[in-house]
């Protein structure tokens, strides 16, 4: 067996494709919270009825970065 | 260089005849040799970790001058090298990913981490026979060593390396041993002051030949060990092997940067201060070493081993005595050696993160190369906001848009090409040659990184070259006495200062969910205030709101505009997202594509 070959079969023994899978979700999950958390604050200020066009903007993005986030995650979950 | 000449044929003419008269002498020198041979094994293993688990460690341990201390105790300790350390400390001062006084920080530890290597040599080298670690070592060292795996040839190159110290250290005892029975070496020895500064010059003079003091001290302490040289003798000559090592330092640094050469006069300054307080107070240090070695039990005849703590405590007194003089040093080195390149061309800019010394780094290099081209981002931004005719300060504060392109920063127009001679042509030129250099150590995934960084790079140039072009109408039109013309140019202005307002606080902003959003804020803001791709254009000619003359030079320069913002955009994305942070593992996946910004822009309209 050379070298390249061992190398990759104690990857596969020690499950090291899975881990960057894994840290990967925890980047999405990471980035997930943060965002919803965004989404919360914009809300709330919306409704406090401040710069309503400018907020409703950050809201659409927010929004759809979650979306993106979402779909992400649930690729990287069916792919397991 | 003269002296260089004559030096080496005498050290070897000396050797030769050495050699020739004593068979024992010709085995010390035999087991020096293999020692150096060794630290460079080991210098070459560590090494080929450089390429990012180091510089990490490295640039996550100096933010303070504690902790660059503690840095330098524990990376000396570990590789064994002060000067692999040293050489670190260069390419990261030289990176301006740490500050001098960091540096400085880092090579005081790395003097007390230095003397790990006593303890090691003394109570574990000459008790142990160590040269039946030598040979697996040295066997399973040059096996790894022909494997093509980097790291598989690092940890190859460690454990030859050690192998190789080891193996010395057996030689240069055994030498010394038979030496014993046919000269007397402690017989030229003696006491009192003047004996004091015979042997601190000797190990000077030993530490300057075989360019380590590391090697020095494992000459001493295996002449110690079998009584070739009195133990107050040793302790002078372990003194001028730690002022010895930074006449190393010099030598390397007369070829070095303007960093390196820095931080060697800083080494000179504490190894001399620090072996002037040792001599001074030697009798207090020796008093000092017998309480330290009682309290730990070792014995009191056990010479070897009271030298490494002499060793250890005369390296913590300079430390402790120079830290309160770490800024003062800073002040000092950087007002007397000053860099050659600001005395030359005085207007024209030159890199200052960029130097040779980082070349076989490849972590650092890519770090330095990354921090240039924000200097260069730097250079850009003061361009194009001057060509927009509006203050930097003004950008930067929180001033309404509105009142930002109301304060002109000149009444002139400013010439951009002169800007861009001086302040983007040379830097940039320079980047690129680096950048080349710095491929040939680089691996595929590096260099795949590398070109996004070039890119980057084209991207800033290419903004200053179109604000150049956008330049000539605005000054016309942004006071034209057509409202309408006016208003357009303006806010070109203004777009443009919003999205230099908004790199400006991606920056500088660490929180993930805030790059993202001001990310897609700026390009989808790119979009819709695109003239051309909103209507607002059409909109213009069709009701004779401008001349055609007015409409050509608009359209022209928001197309310019338009791609000011483009390349920003894509220089923003490669160049201020933390390469360790989440967004960077998820590659371009949470990046906002041309779909996404449609489907706001459709959800807007």
């Amino acid at each position: 067996m050379g070298i390249a070959k061992f190398i990759e079969s104690v990857k596969e023994t020690l499950g090291l494709y899975e881990f960057k899978k894994s840290s990967k979700k925890k980047s999405v999950k990471n980035l997930l919270k943060k965002l919803n958390s965004k989404k919360d604050k914009i809300t709330k200020l919306i409704k406090k009825d401040k710069k309503q066009k400018e907020l409703q903007e950050e809201l659409d993005i927010v929004n759809l970065q979650i979306k993106k986030g979402e779909k992400i995650l649930a690729k990287l979950v069916t792919n397991k | 260089m003269i002296l260089r000449k004559i030096f080496l044929p005498v050290i070897l003419i000396i050797l030769a005849y050495g050699f020739w008269i004593s068979p024992d002498f010709k085995e010390i020198s035999a087991g020096v040799a293999i020692f150096l041979f060794g630290m460079l094994s080991l210098e070459e293993g560590f090494k080929a970790f450089s390429g990012g688990v180091l510089e990490r460690i490295l640039k996550k341990s100096t933010d303070s001058t504690t902790k660059s201390i503690g840095f330098g105790v524990l990376a000396t300790t570990v590789m064994q090298s002060s000067s692999l350390v040293s050489v670190l400390t260069i390419s990261f001062l030289g990176a301006g990913l740490i500050g001098l006084a960091q540096g400085i920080g880092i090579v005081f530890g790395a003097n007390i981490g230095t003397t790990t290597g006593a303890w090691l040599v003394a109570g574990f080298g000459l008790k142990v026979k160590i040269s039946a670690y030598a040979m697996p070592m040295l066997v399973f060292g040059v096996i790894l060593i022909f494997q093509k795996s980097k790291s598989l040839k690092g940890v190859g190159y460690i454990l030859a390396g050690l192998g190789f110290l080891f193996l010395g250290i057996h030689y240069m005892k055994d030498g010394f041993e038979a030496f014993k029975d046919t000269i007397d070496l402690a017989s030229f020895g003696g006491t009192g002051l003047k004996y004091l500064f015979i042997f601190t010059g000797i190990g000077i003079f030993a530490t300057v030949v075989m360019q380590s003091s590391h090697a020095t001290l494992v000459l001493i302490i295996t002449a110690l060990s079998v009584g070739q040289i009195s133990y107050e003798n040793a302790l002078a000559l372990a003194i001028g092997a730690n002022v010895g090592t930074t006449i190393t330092a010099i030598i390397g640094a007369m070829s070095s940067n303007i960093v390196g050469k820095r931080l060697a006069g800083a080494h000179l300054i504490f190894n001399v201060t620090t072996g002037l307080i040792a001599i001074i107070f030697m009798g207090q240090i020796m008093y000092s070493v017998d309480i330290v070695s009682a309290f730990v039990g070792i014995s009191a005849d056990d010479w070897t081993l009271k030298l490494a703590v002499f060793h250890t405590i005369f390296n913590i007194i300079g430390v402790v005595v120079m830290i309160p003089f770490i800024n003062k040093l800073v002040v000092f080195l950087e007002s007397t050696l000053k860099d050659t390149k600001d005395i030359g061309d005085k207007n024209i800019e030159h890199t200052k993160y960029l130097n040779d010394s980082v070349l076989e780094l490849p972590g650092t290099s890519m770090a330095a190369i990354i921090r240039e081209t924000k200097h260069l981002y730097e250079n850009a931004f003061e361009i194009i906001s001057h060509g927009l005719n509006i203050k930097r300060s003004n950008i930067l504060s929180s001033m309404d848009l509105k009142d930002v392109i109301k304060e002109q920063y000149s009444n002139n127009s400013v010439d951009i090409d002169d800007f861009y001679n001086r302040k983007i042509k040379g830097i940039y030129g320079e980047i690129i040659d680096f950048s080349t250099k710095a491929q040939s150590e680089m691996t595929p995934e590096y260099i795949q990184e590398l070109y996004k960084i070039k890119l980057a790079n084209r991207d800033i140039v290419e903004a200053v070259k179109d604000t150049k072009h956008l330049q000539k109408n605005m000054i016309k039109y942004s006071i034209s006495s057509n409202e309408y013309i006016k208003e357009q140019y303006n806010n070109i202005r203004i777009d443009l200062a919003e999205l230099l307002r908004n790199i400006d606080i991606l920056s500088k902003t660490t929180q993930e969910d805030e790059i993202i959003l001001l990310l897609s804020k700026v390009k989808l803001h790119a979009q819709k205030y695109d003239i051309i791709a909103n209507g607002t254009l059409d909109n213009l000619i069709r009701n004779s709101l401008i001349t055609n003359e007015m409409a050509t030079s608009l359209m022209n320069d928001s197309t310019y505009a338009f791609d000011i913002s483009k390349n920003l955009i894509a220089m923003s994305e490669i160049i201020f997202i933390d390469r360790s942070g989440d967004i960077n593992n998820l590659g371009n996946d949470m990046i906002m594509d041309d779909d996404d910004i449609d489907s706001i822009l459709k959800k807007d309209n």
